[in-house]
């Protein structure tokens, strides 16, 4: 019994930081419809923001995280005035050639600039643990689960409510019909993306005091977010956050109960993708348009 | 006319062409090949490998035989088609005799049939996987100056058994990863032959974000002593977790990355306790060779010219490729020549004391003909400090356990 | 217009002349470019023949990989020389193609990307999780004594590649094509000239598959070694979408010169570059300028250059 609770405990906190780590592609996927390969490095950059914030200047990985997620958010916005707009037009595709070719950029900017050498923080909750029962609860990854459903509750009530949440939801469900309304459409492209690098950012926050860092820690990422998001169903934020968890659980859950199970977790939470869209060809939340690939 | 003309501007090129080469033979270059990890994943491994040799060739004069040292580094990406090219650039055009590099076990895996097309002589200061010492150690052109995986664990048992004893629990936590998956049989070969029970033996995936489940098993199965057979950046993740999850293991047992610098400052005080086996750390406080203080100084003189000019500090690997491409250049100043047998012939005969350990290729015990430096150090973290606790001889403190 | 067209194809014929023949000249270094060149036109054409039927891959890996392991296994296992090897690479591909057409029948865009995306990873995991068959992390060698010499690998990649562009300007000329556009058009709307999307999509995952794998089995033999790590990379993956994009998705030329110019910037970074550690950073911001400045690649650009000169 204790084993099942510690089970599901364990893989709900993965489930969180794995939520964090795809919302924000489902947000920049849902309203732009651009694949962002470059996702990576925005949790890349948001750990070792946190990590040198923490080394230069002691501050907590915990404290200093509104500051990384605002310069998340103002790179990502940024990098899309900048680079990103003009591929806009070109055919779709392009962008997984654009993308690519700024997470090659970063992360070797990365590397000139801090050396490939791993990197981690250390958080006040680092190593602080309680013991209820059976089961064990690791304060940093409580917090950090903490902290990312706090983020997502943020997004969706900003999405829900505020003017210009509606308005990104507007251009996300139909562009033309947003663009008749006024909708500054080119404004919500560049916001919508600046709100998903800092949401990568916030992510990457978190991560530094959890797993090693390192310029390449990115790429392995994003593999599983974009996963994750078409688990859920495209664009849909409910979706990513039940393809997180879903895959959290399962990848837990197989470590746990099968002998030699860390090493096929993987295996299987993919298989289970596999499977869950060949059951729901678009995703647990189904309801994602139609692609408008050329 | 113009055409004589012509005929005779071709005939002196020509003729410069032929002559140049007899003309520039004291001042021809000695070339090395250095194919080293300088980006990609393992870009730290080889980024230390370039840095000691580039001290090496300074510390040298730039000069063997009177002739300039030119080293032609090549960057392999950390990556399997690009360490094809790499080699095959180094070896069928640069036409090296002579090869330093790469460090990594997967990047020297994927450099040997390249290199088999030619075999010049290879030296390879890394590499611990016995994967690659069945596939190279009987080469008459391939020299290991580092220790092979069985060296780690016939160091760390000997250390425990000096302590502890035998019979105790052992728990072994193992990554999917090559490294993993080369060290598990020769240390299960060496813990059980020691006498120490194996109670679990988990796979934990390489680069995954959270090994709660395979510490929750080391938890219940109660061992005293964990090992962990991974690689740095799982062993930061390893360390950090099996602090915050309490395990309450009194001995937590490592293979090279709890000498290292990186892991050091990445673990902080989730570091205490864990023990290491190395060639080399800073601080060592060894002598150097009297015969040939500039090369081979005392390792305070040596780290004090690396920090100077690096501006960091140095880790197993710098001085391990220094003093293995410093020997390759005494090996080439000895022979007299740059002809490939007459140094080996040299590296074979060469016996050198160094800051670094004793300078000499014996024969190992998997049959690699060329084995330097496998004799190991255990150190301990204790109180945010590596203490040397074996062998006997030069350890400055005792193994205590770890946490309360 | 005959002449042009003579034109186009003695162009196209002199250049398989000259990659089939480089590897006479017994230079091993442009043997290794000849060989990466070659092995990824193959990979890219495949990505682009499986793009004009609207299916985007994100899972190249998997083919390159599993026939990268199906020659391996063959060569080490089975004593295969290298022609048998490659042909039982070849079919795994193709089987593997077709399998998984067959599975992901009803899946559209992303959600078949991301399919073929879990498809390579679940190969990975297991090539990773079966050290008995595949060696594991550690990885296998092909036995050395089996390898022939580097010019006759060489020449097996070439010869390769020039197979992969005349299937795929054969194909061109068959009503398979006019399917598979319709396909990429309109799945739905193809369905009423009578076009049966599953059977469309089998074959053309059978052909990329096939030609993928035998990319992935040629270069085992130019490497001689192999894990799961190296045959399933997804950067493979990247690469073979990297290349079309380059060159000019949906047609013929525009992987082939993507191929050449991928090979060419990344070769070009990393030696001109060598040991300063700058060599992917500068890869990476060519990438960028190149799909800024031309957006539909170099055969979009060529054609823009026409256009312009045709104007009086």
């Amino acid at each position: 019994m204790g084993l099942y609770v510690q089970l599901l405990v364990d893989g709900l906190f993965l489930g969180g930081l794995y939520t964090l780590a795809a919302i924000g592609i489902s947000l920049s996927y849902g309203v732009i419809r651009i694949i962002n390969f470059a996702h990576g490095e925005f949790v890349m950059l948001g750990s070792y923001a946190a990590f040198w914030l923490a080394t230069l200047y002691k501050l907590d990985p915990l404290t200093s995280l509104p500051l990384v997620v605002l310069g998340g958010g103002v790179a990502g916005y940024l990098l899309f005035r900048w680079v990103i707009r003009h591929v806009l037009e070109a055919p779709h595709l392009n962008q997984i050639l654009l993308t690519f070719g700024i997470s090659l950029v970063l992360q070797n900017l990365a590397v000139v600039l801090w050396t490939g050498d791993l990197r981690s923080a250390t958080s006040v909750v680092s190593y602080a643990a309680a013991e209820l029962g059976p089961v064990l609860l690791t304060f940093s990854r409580l917090i950090a689960f903490v902290v990312a459903v706090l983020l997502v509750v943020a997004l969706l009530g900003w999405l829900k409510w505020s003017e210009l949440g509606r308005a990104t939801r507007a251009v996300a469900q139909n562009q033309q019909a947003a663009l008749l309304m006024g909708i500054p459409i080119r404004f919500i492209y560049a916001l919508s993306f600046g709100i998903s690098a800092a949401l990568g950012a916030a992510a990457g926050g978190l991560l530094s005091f959890l797993i090693p860092l390192s310029p390449w820690m990115g790429f392995p990422l994003v593999v599983k977010a974009f996963a994750i998001v078409a688990l859920g169903g495209l664009g849909s934020v409910m979706g990513a956050i039940a393809g997180a968890m879903l895959l959290g659980l399962s990848e837990t859950a197989v470590s746990y109960v099968l002998p030699g199970g860390s090493g096929w977790a993987e295996g299987v939470s993919f298989v289970f993708l596999l499977g869950i869209l060949l059951l729901r060809p678009r995703g647990i939340y189904g309801q994602a348009l139609e692609e408008q690939h050329r | 006319m113009k055409r004589s003309a012509g005929c005779t501007a071709t005939a002196l090129a020509l003729a410069a062409m032929v002559t140049w080469p007899a003309l520039g033979q004291a001042q021809e270059p000695i070339r090395i090949g250095a194919p080293f990890e300088l980006t990609g994943r393992f870009a730290a491994y080889g980024t230390a490998g370039k840095r000691g040799v580039e001290m090496a060739v300074d510390a040298y004069g730039k000069r063997v035989l009177g002739r300039p040292i030119e080293v032609k580094y090549v960057d392999v990406q950390s990556n399997a088609q690009v360490t094809v090219s790499a080699m095959t650039e180094l070896l069928e055009q640069e036409r090296v005799d002579y090869v330093i590099g790469p460090i990594t076990s997967g990047v020297v895996s994927w450099a040997t049939p390249p290199w088999r097309q030619r075999k010049p002589v290879w030296l390879v200061p890394g590499s611990s996987s016995t994967r690659n010492e069945t596939e190279l150690g009987k080469e008459k052109y391939f020299f290991h100056p580092y220790p092979w995986d069985y060296d780690y664990h016939a160091s760390l048992t000997a250390m425990l058994k000096h302590y502890i004893g035998t019979g105790k629990k052992l728990a072994i936590v193992y990554s999917d990863g090559a490294y993993g998956r080369a060290h598990l049989p020769h240390a299960k070969e060496a813990f059980a032959g020691a006498g120490y029970r194996i109670v679990l033996e988990e796979l934990v995936r390489e680069g995954a974000a959270d090994y709660s489940p395979a510490l929750l098993k080391v938890r219940q199965a109660r061992p005293d002593l964990l090992l962990g057979l991974v690689q740095t950046a799982d062993a930061i993740l390893l360390t950090k977790q099996a602090k915050s999850a309490n395990v309450g293991v009194p001995y937590l047992v490592g293979t090279v990355y709890a000498a290292l610098n990186e892991w050091q400052k990445a673990t902080g005080a989730a570091g205490d306790g864990w023990l290491s086996v190395t060639s080399y750390m800073p601080n060592l406080k060894r002598p150097g060779n009297p015969k040939y203080p500039k090369l081979f100084p005392s390792s305070d003189d040596w780290e004090k010219a690396f920090r100077a000019r690096y501006n960091r500090e140095p880790e197993f690997l710098d001085p391990l490729n220094y003093v293995a491409a410093v020997m390759l250049f005494m090996a080439i100043d000895r022979a007299g020549s740059i002809e490939k047998d007459k140094v080996v012939a040299e590296l074979e005969k060469m016996d050198e004391p160094t800051f670094y350990g004793r300078a000499k290729y014996t024969k190992s015990k998997g049959g690699t003909l060329h084995q330097a430096f496998s004799a190991m150090i255990v150190m301990q973290r204790q109180n945010g400090k590596s203490v040397v606790i074996y062998p006997p001889e030069v350890a400055k403190g005792k193994l205590i356990t770890a946490g309360p | 217009m005959m002449p042009k067209a003579r034109v186009k194809a003695a162009a196209w014929a002199a250049l398989a002349v000259a990659v089939l023949a480089a590897p006479a000249l017994g230079s091993p270094v442009l043997n290794d470019w000849n060989v990466r060149i070659c092995s990824l036109m193959m990979v890219a054409l495949s990505w682009n023949l499986t793009l004009n039927a609207g299916l985007i891959s994100l899972g190249h890996s998997a083919f390159w990989g599993l026939g990268s392991y199906a020659a391996l296994l063959a060569a080490n296992r089975l004593g295969a020389p290298l022609p048998l090897s490659l042909l039982i690479a070849a079919l795994a591909g193709s089987l593997a193609g077709m399998g998984l057409a067959a599975l992901t029948g009803n899946l559209r865009g992303i959600f078949f990307a991301i399919s073929t995306l879990a498809f390579s990873e679940i190969l990975r995991v297991v090539g990773l999780m079966t050290p008995d068959l595949t060696g594991g992390a550690e990885g296998l060698y092909l036995t050395p004594g089996l390898r022939p010499a580097p010019a006759v690998v060489t020449f097996a990649v070439a010869l390769g590649a020039v197979a992969a562009v005349v299937v795929c300007a054969g194909l061109a000329l068959t009503r398979f094509n006019l399917a598979c556009r319709a396909m990429r058009n309109n799945e739905d709307v193809s369905k009423m000239f009578g076009i049966n999307p599953l059977v469309c999509r089998v074959q053309c995952l059978a052909v990329a598959g096939g030609m993928a794998s035998l990319a992935g089995g040629l270069n085992l033999w130019h490497g001689g070694f192999l894990d799961p790590l190296v045959a399933f990379d997804l950067h493979v993956t990247v690469l073979s979408q990297i290349a079309p994009l380059l060159g000019g998705i949906h047609t013929l030329v525009g992987p082939v010169v993507g191929s050449v110019l991928t090979v060419f910037l990344s070769e070009g970074t990393r030696i001109g570059l060598g040991a300063s550690g700058y060599s992917q950073l500068v890869l990476g911001v060519l990438l960028v300028v190149c799909v800024l400045a031309m957006p539909s690649g170099v055969v979009g650009l060529w054609r823009r250059v026409l256009a312009r000169r045709a104007r009086p």
